[in-house]
């Protein structure tokens, strides 16, 4: 296949909604960071160089031949878990948790690469397990047990945030999967029963850790005060902002974490209403066209994995903006291709490039021994 | 784009079912618009009031660390509130000129409280540290009156540590200071922000994690001046966990007296359980010092003291032991055979090996004395003759079985070992062979040897029971913060195999010191029979000569021991008493000694009486 042939085929509305979504990051990372006086390079440039690396990414996994990203699934996977034990072992240390491998010139985050590692290897699975009949508890059970690996390793960084991710993916992929009605029912009544049991089989001291780490506004002198000063920022934007580069929040640095995690207070701020609108429909406008992407494929394999990779941006793109509104505990989770970061953007634009590779096998028809369509 | 045939060729329920998630990400995103028009156009005005003025500060409550207890319950170490002079760097106008006008009434170092404002200032303005502790009422009242002209300085009260003992207590509870940058940064999980008072020596260190509780926090509202007008949100502080130590308070008071004076340290410890009753070493320092921020002029001289108040001698200092290793010596040759306790050795004040010739402390020689006489009057000639036929190696593990010179582990930083020399030592360390003169002095506890006080109380704890060593014990429970309790029986490290009879001899011959007109027969007391050994660590010789140690200048002067117990026939207390530069251990040591054990007996009978009521 030819260069241009190729370039024809990726799904260029994914990308550019992608690359959108980066510049207005860009932009913000600008504005959050220029009075820092930081050393080294300019985290703008940084980020510019992020965008570029993740943009090769992005054709890399896109360019991949059909099959071959299924093929690699528990590959990646079990790759990702020994370097989650890696992290626990020899992990760098920052803000009292384990979650960076020191790669010299930057600090890899291996539990952002698990998330998608996790869809491919959940999608692999249930498109063995799919029935017409819908998946059943014991046919679930090795997906539940998958998913544990990577929860366990990451809540022991400790990052229950993160971890608490792997277990949306699941969920969704259990939708996507067509899992039966009554196993979600199941599972509903047995999560409500446990979370009391649990509670009262804990010491007094795991309670406190748990409610710190669920809700970190208990410590009102840091996690919490970052609410309170982000709900300033983004009430103070109003309607129209207050310009661009205007930012006083911002530029008080009233938070530590706001070109990462606080992000969207500084855009927020600056872009007022209306601009936290047109965020949130580009970020709309791209899920729903990754859930297009993934009910579009006759793969199935594709679908849930394309589904997975749509449900993994939903809940890191609304659990980000509800925390910086105040509406969802602090927790480590970056906003996608906006917040400053080398291993978000390159997995986001991994994952992108996986969905846009995956969206594309339904104009592809492998020999009929090797795939047959299902029907 | 969507043909007909392709779309009959998907599965309808996946297709269904990825549309019910889109349902729910669309009424979750819908959720999120509806928040930020609350906040940014409802709500509008209050945010930009707040951002206007940037109005909210954060007040950390900092949390009171939990209480230290003596073994009947009296606190030795609690909190107390103070008054502090809090800096909240945002609210700082005129940063020098604030500190001058502070620095009139109030003591710090302005070159470090601007260094550490600055700082702050581009990390976290918004939040206030700690500028000066424990100020007096009438600073409060001048920094009060002039608060107009002092925006972003305040008073606020928060928790300072206290001993109500002052320095009696030093040596065992340690004192406490800020966090420094390594402490908060080997933290790790742990919160330790800025500011925040960790332990620094003794209890305070080790048990740290137990008596450090959690930072509460206030986020109140200011005014343009600084001052609080209204409170948002509140957490209180979680006071840390309580230890309880097997100290009596009561026993310190009078052996911290007996020693105030002088150089040295006492320690009282149950030979059974391994409790210590009392341990104090001086000279000592007033840890409330350190707990209001302790002065620079104040640190350096407490540093530069030459008697050391910085230093536990209990455990840190090693001296040399002296005639107090005498009934290790006498054990093991009872123990190896070597010597029959009836057999005698006559002093003439001397003894001979090759040309040396090494002297008895009593010139004119304590004629025939068989081992018990020779222990009674502490004969040296007897132990120069003993050391020089036992096998060291034999001498020297005995010693360290019954703990001398290896470290107790009783849970105080910085414990030293000292040392017990042996021929492997002599070959290894000094790369030299072992000479008969090392024998000789061996026997009177000179030359290499030297042991900590607590390691000779062990040893001498080890005799008092037969041969059971227990573990020094100074914590005997912790209820945690979150009232787990957690209790630290006694625990006996070995089971030494010494037999009955010898032990019982060496206790008697002990007795014999205190009571048998030997040279222990100041630390005698009515109505209870006390055993025990002087020792007098030579510090010089001087040739030829018999000089009294007190003649000599301070410094050169021998350390004084005495190491006893009681009662003897079941004993439950086991003093040690090294006093630097003492002098003679009978003199000086001794009646310190018989001061701590009379204490303990009338307490005991105090306890006694009172147990009717």
């Amino acid at each position: 296949m030819s260069a241009p042939q190729r370039f024809a085929r990726v799904d260029w509305p994914v990308f550019l909604l992608a690359l959108v979504l980066c510049g207005v990051g860009l932009l913000n990372v600008y504005s959050g960071t220029r009075v820092f006086s930081s050393s080294g390079i300019p985290l703008f440039y940084r980020q510019l160089v992020w965008i570029l690396l993740g943009a090769g990414f992005f054709f890399f996994f896109s360019f991949l031949g059909p099959g071959v990203i299924e093929e690699m699934a528990w590959r990646i996977f079990i790759a990702v878990v020994a370097l989650l034990l890696v992290v626990l072992l020899v992990g760098k240390v920052r803000g009292g948790a384990q979650r960076w491998l020191s790669l010299g010139f930057f600090n890899f985050q291996p539990s952002e690469l698990a998330k998608i590692a996790l869809v491919l290897v959940l999608g692999s699975f249930f498109s063995e397990m799919y029935n017409y009949g819908g998946i059943g508890l014991r046919d679930l059970m090795p997906a539940v047990a998958i998913t544990l690996v990577p929860f366990l390793l990451v809540a022991m960084q400790p990052d229950l945030g993160t971890a608490g991710v792997f277990l949306l993916i699941l969920a969704a992929m259990m939708v996507i999967a067509c899992v039966r009605g009554k196993v979600f029912l199941l599972a509903g009544v047995m999560g409500a029963a446990a979370v009391p049991g649990l509670w009262f089989l804990m010491k007094d001291y795991q309670k406190q850790r748990v409610l710190t780490f669920l809700d970190p506004g208990r410590d009102p002198l840091g996690a919490g005060y970052h609410v309170i000063q982000s709900k300033i920022a983004v009430g103070s934007g109003g309607f129209l902002g207050k310009g661009y580069l205007h930012g006083t929040q911002g530029s008080l640095r009233f938070l530590p974490e706001q070109h990462t995690d606080f992000a969207f207070a500084v855009f927020s701020e600056e872009w007022g209403f209306v601009g936290s609108v047109v965020l949130l429909l580009l970020f709309l406008a791209l899920v729903s066209r990754m859930a297009y992407l993934a009910s579009r494929s006759q793969d199935r394999f594709a679908s849930f994995a394309c589904g997975g990779i749509a449900s993994y941006f939903l809940a890191h793109i609304l659990i980000n903006i509800a925390m910086v509104c105040g509406l969802f505990p602090v927790v480590g989770i970056p906003l996608p291709f906006v917040s400053y970061g080398g291993s978000s953007m390159l997995t986001n634009m991994m994952a992108l490039g996986i969905l846009a590779n995956l969206s594309r096998t339904r104009f592809t028809f492998p020999p009929a021994e090797t795939r047959p369509l299902s029907v | 784009m969507r043909g007909r045939i392709r779309k009959r060729e998907q599965d309808p329920w996946i297709v269904s079912r990825i549309r019910i998630l889109q349902w729910i990400g669309l009424g979750l995103f819908l959720l999120l618009l509806g928040r930020l028009y609350w906040l940014q156009v409802v709500k509008y005005e209050y945010f930009r009031t707040l951002s206007e003025n940037n109005r909210i500060r954060i007040r950390v409550v900092r949390a009171p660390r939990g209480v230290i207890l003596d073994r009947r319950g009296v606190p030795i170490a609690e909190t107390q509130g103070s008054f502090d002079l809090i800096a909240t760097p945002v609210d700082i106008q005129d940063l020098a000129g604030g500190l001058r006008l502070l620095g009139e009434v109030v003591e710090f170092d302005p070159e470090e409280i601007s260094g550490k404002i600055i700082l702050e200032k581009k990390t976290n303005p918004f939040r206030g540290l700690t500028v000066a502790r424990d100020l007096r009422f009438e600073q409060v009242s001048v920094i009060e009156f002039n608060r107009e002209s002092l925006p972003g300085f305040s008073i606020m009260v928060e928790a300072k540590r206290s001993y109500p003992f002052g320095p009696e207590f030093a040596h065992i509870l340690g004192y406490v200071g800020e966090a420094s940058e390594q402490e908060i940064a080997a933290a790790r999980g742990e919160r330790l922000s800025m500011g925040d008072i960790v332990g620094k020596y003794g209890l305070e260190k080790t048990m740290g994690d137990v008596l450090r509780g959690v930072n509460g926090g206030r986020q109140v509202e200011v005014d343009a001046a600084g001052r609080d007008k209204r409170l948002v949100d509140e957490i209180a502080p979680r006071t840390g966990g309580t230890i309880q130590t097997t100290i009596d308070a009561e026993l310190q008071k009078v052996a911290f007296q007996e020693m105030e004076k002088r150089a040295g340290s006492v320690i009282a410890m149950n030979p059974k359980t391994g409790d210590i009753l009392a341990f104090v070493s001086t000279p000592a320092f007033d840890p409330n010092a350190f707990s209001r921020g302790i002065r620079k002029e104040e640190w350096t001289a407490l540093v530069e003291d030459p008697r050391k108040p910085m230093q536990n001698k209990g455990l840190q200092g090693t001296y040399a032991p002296g005639s107090t290793v005498k009934p290790f010596l006498a054990l093991t040759a009872l123990e190896e055979g070597v010597m029959n306790p009836k057999a005698t050795v006559f002093c003439g004040g001397s003894f001979r090996l090759g040309n040396r010739v090494f002297r008895c402390w009593k010139e004119k020689g304590h004629g025939t004395v068989d081992m018990y006489r020779a222990i009674v009057q502490s004969c040296d000639v007897y132990f120069y003759t003993l050391g020089s036929r036992l096998d060291p190696d034999r001498v020297a593990s005995l010693e360290r079985d019954a703990g001398l010179g290896v470290p107790t582990g009783v849970g105080l930083p910085g414990e030293k070992s000292g040392l017990v020399p042996d021929t492997a030592w002599k070959r290894v360390v000094m790369k030299d062979r072992w000479y008969a003169a090392d024998s000789v002095l061996l026997g009177i506890g000179q030359g290499a040897i030297h042991v900590t006080p607590i390691g000779m109380l062990s040893g001498y704890a080890a005799i008092a029971t037969g041969g059971e060593v227990m573990r020094p014990r100074l914590v005997s429970r912790v209820v945690r913060m979150d009232g787990t309790v957690e209790e630290f029986p006694p625990r006996e490290q070995r089971k030494l195999p010494w037999k009955p009879e010898n032990v019982e001899f060496i206790r008697h011959a002990l007795a014999g010191v205190v009571n048998d007109y030997g040279t222990g027969g100041a630390a005698r007391l009515p109505g209870i029979e006390v055993g025990g050994k002087t020792g007098t660590a030579q510090l010089v010789t001087v040739k030829g000569k018999m000089i009294k140690s007190e003649h000599l200048p301070y410094e050169i002067r021998d350390h004084a021991w005495f190491a006893g117990f009681a009662p003897v026939a079941d004993p439950e207390i086991c003093v040690i008493a090294m006093i630097e530069h003492g002098g003679h251990g009978g003199s000086a040591a001794a009646p310190v000694v018989k001061a701590v054990m009379q204490e303990y007996f009338r307490l005991k009978q105090v306890a006694g009486k009172g147990g009717g009521r």
